[in-house]
């Protein structure tokens, strides 16, 4: 293990953007990353808000259009190694959100995340739940410090 | 207090903030026009969010559409649902059982608590005092459980059916026991806080004074809610609601409109709503949870309004042929965003942040709002 993976395993930090969802996806991954029941930060896990400090990008949300540019910058400045979770039906495929138009294509609606920006683990569920959280987040872990 | 009038000439430096930004956690837009670090004037742009979610409801089957209107906010998910079962059983005259008004009820007090200790948790993350926040987190976390017990998921519960309530949210003696059990360490917990809060100088030094909305300034915005109550008129829907004629509770309020009067009006509205679902487990009615005993007609555009966490939410829509039409909903932080611009003026660039979240921004759900033009 190099010093830099040995610095990065006793820091991970994970920063959280929404693009858009209904918030209770927002809310219980916040909660979930700080609150003292499904405390992350005994596993190393920080909740950061500044992308140039992020390892682990989370998304939540259907990417609306205005989002897109956002999103995109805040995943260019997170510097490399860097992994991103997509949590919740709605950044996994557009959840209700999807075909907002019916058959007409919808100019509203740019998700799911994978259309923009390459999702290393999904987290399921309609609201996530915080342990699935927890569990994705985790499960990121080796990928991230192996990297280096 | 009225000296605080918005300045009408041109204010030189601006500072914007967002659309994405680290103090915010919803994405919005705010400018704030400064002079010497003091806020003379601040503008909040929303829209950043819009889903559409008024027009994915039009022509959908009104069962389909309620269980949709919870995806509107991930806080109040169950005023919505509730709120949308209410116009369509008043347009169409059903009568639902005394039980199911009672879970009803007891669902929409929970929802209150939690969004409440949300709000508080909030509020001291933004003061920087992350022991209190996590003090309030933790209690919430009861709540949050609780509400997964009758529901069955965290956030999206699905409580209210059209004529009732879902089988699957029937309180037994278990769960009605473990209820109250819960809510005497819930009480217990918010008593240690508000004690350990109000006693704490630095805080309160912090707080007092600051984000002033004055009464007739709310009164002027159509500020609703706890926002509402916070500048000192008494002013709650839930006491003309027919779902609450069997309760007795006080209407809480705050007399300075400051961030010291919101966030304790939160803090004492919680206890009301401990109160209120005690009165709940203790009454509760037996009988049914659903009643099918109804025929779909067509409707005109039918209204319903109630008290939700934010303060009056508002549904309307037709029913055709057992299709929703011309559906328009909004949100009580609409009203509000009114009352977040005003708070901010005259106050430190540092303390604007608070001065907006103590009126309980949830752009989420304003960020869905379509004007309808009817001809």
């Amino acid at each position: 293990m190099g010093i830099k993976s040995f610095s990065r395993a006793r820091a991970i930090h994970v920063m959280l953007v929404y693009t858009g969802g209904c918030n209770g996806c927002d809310i219980e991954i916040v909660n979930s990353i700080l609150s003292p029941r499904f405390d992350a930060e005994q596993y190393n896990v920080f909740l950061t808000w500044n992308p140039r400090e992020a390892d682990v990008l989370v998304v939540t949300g259907p990417v609306t259009h205005l989002n897109r540019k956002p999103l995109e910058a805040i995943y260019e400045a997170i510097p490399n190694p860097k992994l991103v979770v997509a949590a919740g039906s709605c950044a996994l495929m557009g959840g209700v959100y999807k075909n907002c138009y019916g058959d007409i294509p919808s100019e509203e609606i740019e998700g799911p995340v994978e259309n923009i920006i390459p999702v290393n683990a999904k987290i399921p569920g309609c609201a996530v739940r915080p342990q699935d959280v927890l569990a994705g987040v985790v499960s990121l872990l080796p990928t991230l410090l192996d990297a280096d | 207090m009225d000296e605080k009038v918005p300045r009408s000439n041109i204010i030189e430096t601006e500072i914007p903030m967002g659309t994405v930004h680290p103090a915010a956690l919803e994405p919005y837009r705010v400018r704030f026009f400064v002079e010497d670090e003091i806020v003379q004037e601040a503008e909040i742009t929303i829209g950043v969010n819009h889903r559409g979610i008024e027009r994915i409801m039009e022509g959908l089957p009104v069962q389909k559409a309620n269980s949709l209107t919870e995806k509107i906010c991930g806080i109040c998910s169950n005023s919505h649902i509730w709120n949308s079962c209410r116009t369509a059983e008043m347009g169409l005259g059903i009568e639902i059982p005394d039980r199911a008004l009672y879970i009803r009820v007891i669902m929409g007090e929970l929802e209150r608590l939690h969004s409440h200790f949300l709000y508080l948790a909030h509020g001291c993350e933004v003061l920087s005092h992350e022991t209190f926040s996590m003090r309030v987190f933790y209690l919430r976390e009861i709540v949050m459980e609780l509400l997964a017990m009758i529901g069955g998921n965290r956030v999206q519960y699905g409580c209210s059916v059209l004529g009732g309530v879902r089988p699957r949210c029937e309180l037994d003696e278990a769960k009605l026991l473990r209820l109250k059990n819960d809510m005497d360490k819930i009480e217990e917990g918010l008593t240690d806080f508000a004690a350990r809060f109000t006693a704490d100088s630095m805080v309160m030094s912090r707080i007092t004074g600051i984000g002033v909305l004055p009464q007739k300034q709310a009164i002027e915005l159509a500020v609703t809610g706890p926002s509402l109550r916070a500048t000192g008129v008494a002013r709650d829907l839930r006491t003309t609601m027919f779902e609450y004629e069997d309760f007795d509770f006080n209407v809480i309020t705050q007399p300075d409109g400051d961030v010291k009067s919101n966030l304790l009006m939160r803090a004492l509205e919680s206890f009301e709503s401990i109160n209120i679902i005690r009165q709940a487990i203790s009454n509760i009615p037996e009988g049914k949870l659903v009643n099918h005993d109804w025929e779909m007609v067509d409707t005109d555009i039918t209204e319903s309004y109630i008290e939700v966490p934010r303060g009056t939410l508002y549904h309307s829509y037709a029913l055709e042929s057992g299709r929703v039409r011309h559906c328009i909903i909004r949100t009580p932080s609409m009203a509000n965003i009114g009352a977040m611009q005003y708070a901010c003026i005259g106050d430190q660039l540092t303390d604007a942040q608070l001065c907006i979240v103590q009126c309980d921004p949830c752009f989420t759900c304003t960020d869905r709002a379509i004007e309808v033009i009817r001809r």
